[in-house]
């Protein structure tokens, strides 16, 4: 981490040997990054940077299992409910229909959007990002989906779904029978899949792969 | 020293450093083709816009019910409130207390906490920069916790379907809080944080 004093001949340097902080926009030195370490903005504290092993190979295995989960996760029933000799279930996607249903477009499109489209659409774009740079094949496109992934991020609530489940099975417990479905696992492992990529997959290091900066970064 | 005052902009998606281009209207990042600015154009005013509508829609999410239960053929509609007294009613109180807040005290934080932000920023206090930029975060981050309610209800009304022995569905409370959710959330987004650290002296720059 470079904690570097005021420097008046910063502004000289070349702008390769530079970076700015993204959130306060403090000027620095760019610091030069073993595998395994990271860099913070020494004025806010904003992580600027990490450097990890094989990200690219990683990331794609990651991204693989997250997509296998995605479809048993989303249709396989979370929970069964148990009334007086009825029986009914619940999907991630019934939800969305029953909303639907019950006149109420708007929160349904919304549910749907965070829980189910955005977090495929993200797998979808990483997978793809990662694709381009595995296979040097259309770097272009891959810098423009990863910019869209980057839009969808903080859109995609998983895991505030998962609590959500937590507070509905609570809240239905003392009503009626209830037990838990394959579909919740699937769910759960998807979350943590999904959590351990957005952890491996440093920013800082798929964007100089995509620009032909790191000509290594597909091995 | 700031990137701006060395003629330099960030890009806002992929944290290319670019030279300012003064003549040109727009400028796009030399690296993945963003258009960049050396702040986000008008960011306080559409923060304040955003964070105007959310709280006015703030009144109705609270009073209109969010989901009506029917049991035999009689409806009775809850509130958020409602629903929160309910479960410590039930004794549930772990989990009262985690919808309390993240239904009723996150969105109820994140309307006075970016209204302080603003307000700090454009007055040039009360707080210091270390301060707002630990507050900034902790908004943004918390955001998307106060979805919590809309997906109990997606889950509550897709397996209580018992026809007319047992049912639910959503009311208009619902629709105005997931409202506030998204406007607090895109409220969050608009403002850009390094206004923050723009007009303020920091003796370590």
């Amino acid at each position: 981490m470079s904690d570097s004093p005021p420097d008046p001949s910063l502004s000289s340097l070349p702008i390769e040997q530079l970076v700015a902080c993204h959130e306060c926009d403090l000027l620095m030195r760019k610091p030069m990054l073993r595998d395994g370490e990271s860099a913070e903005c020494p004025r806010c504290g904003y992580e600027l940077f990490s450097h990890r092993h094989h990200v690219v190979r990683r990331s794609l295995a990651l991204v693989l299992t997250a997509l296998l989960l995605y479809i048993p996760a989303n249709f396989l029933p979370i929970m069964q409910l148990n009334l007086l000799g009825q029986t009914s279930q619940d999907t991630v996607w019934s939800g969305v229909i029953g909303l639907y249903e019950s006149g109420m477009q708007g929160i349904a499109v919304v549910v749907f959007l965070s829980s189910m489209a955005v977090p495929l659409l993200k797998l979808l774009c990483q997978l793809l990002v990662l694709l381009s740079i595995r296979m040097d094949f259309g770097r272009s496109y891959g810098l423009l989906l990863y910019r869209v992934y980057h839009d969808m991020r903080e859109w995609g609530m998983l895991e505030v779904y998962l609590m959500g489940i937590l507070v509905a099975m609570v809240k239905l417990m003392d009503l009626a029978d209830l037990s838990l479905g394959l579909g919740l696992f699937c769910f759960i492992a998807l979350l943590l899949v999904q959590v351990w990529l957005e952890v491996t997959m440093s920013p800082h290091q798929i964007w100089e792969a995509l620009s032909g900066e790191d000509v290594h970064a597909g091995d | 020293m700031r990137a701006i005052e060395a003629g330099l902009l960030v890009c806002h998606e992929c944290h290319q450093l670019n030279p300012a281009d003064v003549d040109a209207k727009h400028q796009y990042c030399s690296r993945c083709g963003g258009q960049i600015h050396a702040r986000r154009p008008n960011s306080l005013i559409r923060t304040w816009a955003l964070l105007l509508t959310s709280a006015i829609l703030y009144i109705p999410a609270n009073l209109l019910p969010i989901m009506t239960v029917n049991s035999l053929g009689k409806g009775s509609p809850a509130t958020i409130m409602g629903g929160v007294l309910e479960l410590i009613h039930f004794g549930m109180l772990p989990i009262a207390a985690v919808v309390f807040i993240a239904s009723i005290l996150v969105p109820t934080f994140k309307l006075v906490g970016i209204a302080l932000l603003l307000y700090s920023v454009q007055r040039h206090q009360p707080m210091s920069a270390r301060q707002r930029i630990l507050m900034y975060r902790f908004i943004e981050w918390i955001g998307r916790w106060s979805m919590l309610d809309i997906f109990v209800i997606a889950i509550l009304v897709a397996v209580v379907n018992f026809g007319s022995l047992a049912s639910i569905e959503a009311g208009a409370g619902a629709a105005a809080f997931a409202s506030v959710v998204i406007l607090t959330m895109l409220a969050a987004l608009t403002f850009d944080p390094r206004l923050i650290w723009d007009n303020t002296e920091t003796d370590h720059d």
